[in-house]
């Protein structure tokens, strides 16, 4: 595995007294890791995804991503970094109203001059919205928004697929398709980076899980995924003896 | 729960011998409670004694003998089954008590305990995720649900250790001594 994100001692000060400052945050991502940022809300974590997909800037130290240090782009080049290696799924989807699924999911190929129908059908029917690809937002229910706007994520071939609380505006089991999704992106190599607070979510796939508190990383885990027999895991326990 | 209600509820479907009966609770149990043969026979033995179950046909091959549930026994299970479990709660694991001591003794290394312990949750959630993927992927939605129980039990632990890392710790514990 090669370094795919590196942040540097990253301080972000917001004026004003907005939650999600950054204290000092040095941390490295490998290419192919599924890791999951932990924390409550304001404690940082998405400030720190915003960095790394250079939609934000540090106050000071440096963030890497893929070798190119974002600190030295102008706001064309961290557009055009972000077009080319980012992937960015939000919790409220943000698709364009006036555009159809399909549409919507050509928009970050479109800016690279490109227009892939065969690469965003591919991906559409993998997501199963197939069916949905001709409708617009609205006549979509929420989870197949999310996957929309997965799709979207993924048109251009990111580097870096970064999910911020991708199931936070979603049912219980839209969610966990959503999760299924990213899980399986991962297994066919994909480096996934997700924002959540809900450990539930955060160990389903991740192996790694940052916990960050006050704008510091308080816990770097990385986690095993042995093959363990039911017993090692849960013992339900009962009264011993029924008299 | 005890032993004796999931042996009559596995009879109510129909006669079993002692050893289908440990078999099939460990199935339903997927592997998440292991019962010896000895503990059945008692329970049978108890049950019968107690009029619940009764002997029925021969002893069969290598003297086994089934049992069957009586209607005072089908009586006992369904009132079992619609009592809600009331009681303290139960709470096993030493943590609890660690946790006493620690804010008693000076020096203890309470946030290093914690995080540790945090740790150890976060394992957990990711050993019970892939048991609860494996049950659905087996069919299995009974046992996937029991392991979704133990999954949001193991999140209020992890939200617990998060809220104590928070906190002030002083000697306050030790006042009452």
């Amino acid at each position: 595995m090669s370094e795919l994100v590196r942040l540097t001692d990253v301080t972000k000060v917001y004026q004003g007294g907005i939650t999600g400052a950054l204290n000092g945050v040095s941390v490295t991502v490998e290419q192919g890791e599924f890791t999951a940022i932990m924390g409550p809300s304001g404690s940082g974590k998405s400030t720190m995804l915003n960095l790394v997909a250079g939609v934000d800037r540090p106050t000071s130290g440096t963030v890497v991503v893929g070798g190119t240090d974002l600190g030295k782009l102008g706001e064309t080049g961290l557009a055009r970094f972000r077009r080319d290696h980012i992937g960015f799924v939000f919790q409220f989807f943000y698709l364009l109203p006036n555009l159809t699924a399909l549409e919507n999911v050509l928009i970050p190929a479109q800016l690279k001059g490109n227009s892939p129908n065969g690469r965003a059908r591919e991906l559409m029917k993998r997501l199963g919205i197939t069916e949905v690809a001709n409708r617009y937002p609205a006549r979509l229910s929420g989870g197949q928004q999310q996957r929309v706007a997965i799709a979207r994520a993924l048109i251009n071939q990111p580097t870096l697929l970064l999910a911020d609380e991708p199931t936070g505006a979603l049912d219980t089991r839209s969610g966990e398709q959503v999760m299924e999704l990213l899980g399986e992106l991962h297994r066919d190599g994909q480096t996934v980076l997700l924002v959540t607070h809900d450990a539930k979510l955060a160990t389903r796939h991740a192996t790694r899980v940052i916990s960050v508190m006050d704008g510091t990383i308080v816990d770097d885990a990385h986690l095993e995924s042995p093959e363990r027999a039911a017993a090692e895991v849960i013992r339900v326990r009962g009264e011993e003896a029924s008299r | 729960m005890s032993l004796k209600y999931g042996v009559l509820g596995l009879l109510k479907g129909e006669p079993l011998h002692g050893y289908e009966v440990k078999s099939r609770f460990e199935a339903m149990l997927g592997g998440t409670w292991d019962v010896n043969i000895g503990q059945i026979y008692t329970t049978l033995q108890r049950l019968e004694r107690d009029g619940l179950v009764r002997p029925v046909g021969g002893r069969g091959d290598r003297g086994k003998q089934s049992y069957e549930l009586s209607p005072k026994g089908q009586q006992a299970l369904d009132q079992w089954l619609a009592e809600p479990d009331v009681g303290p709660q139960q709470l096993h694991e030493d943590i609890y008590v660690k946790l006493l001591l620690a804010t008693r003794i000076a020096n203890g290394d309470l946030k290093g305990m914690l995080a540790r312990q945090k740790r150890a949750y976060l394992q957990r959630l990711r050993d019970l995720n892939r048991l609860e993927e494996g049950a659905r992927r087996d069919g299995r939605i009974d046992l996937a649900r029991l392991v979704r129980g133990a999954l949001l039990h193991t999140e209020a632990d992890l939200k617990w250790m998060d809220e104590l890392s928070s906190e002030r710790f002083g000697t306050e514990g030790a006042k009452t001594q």
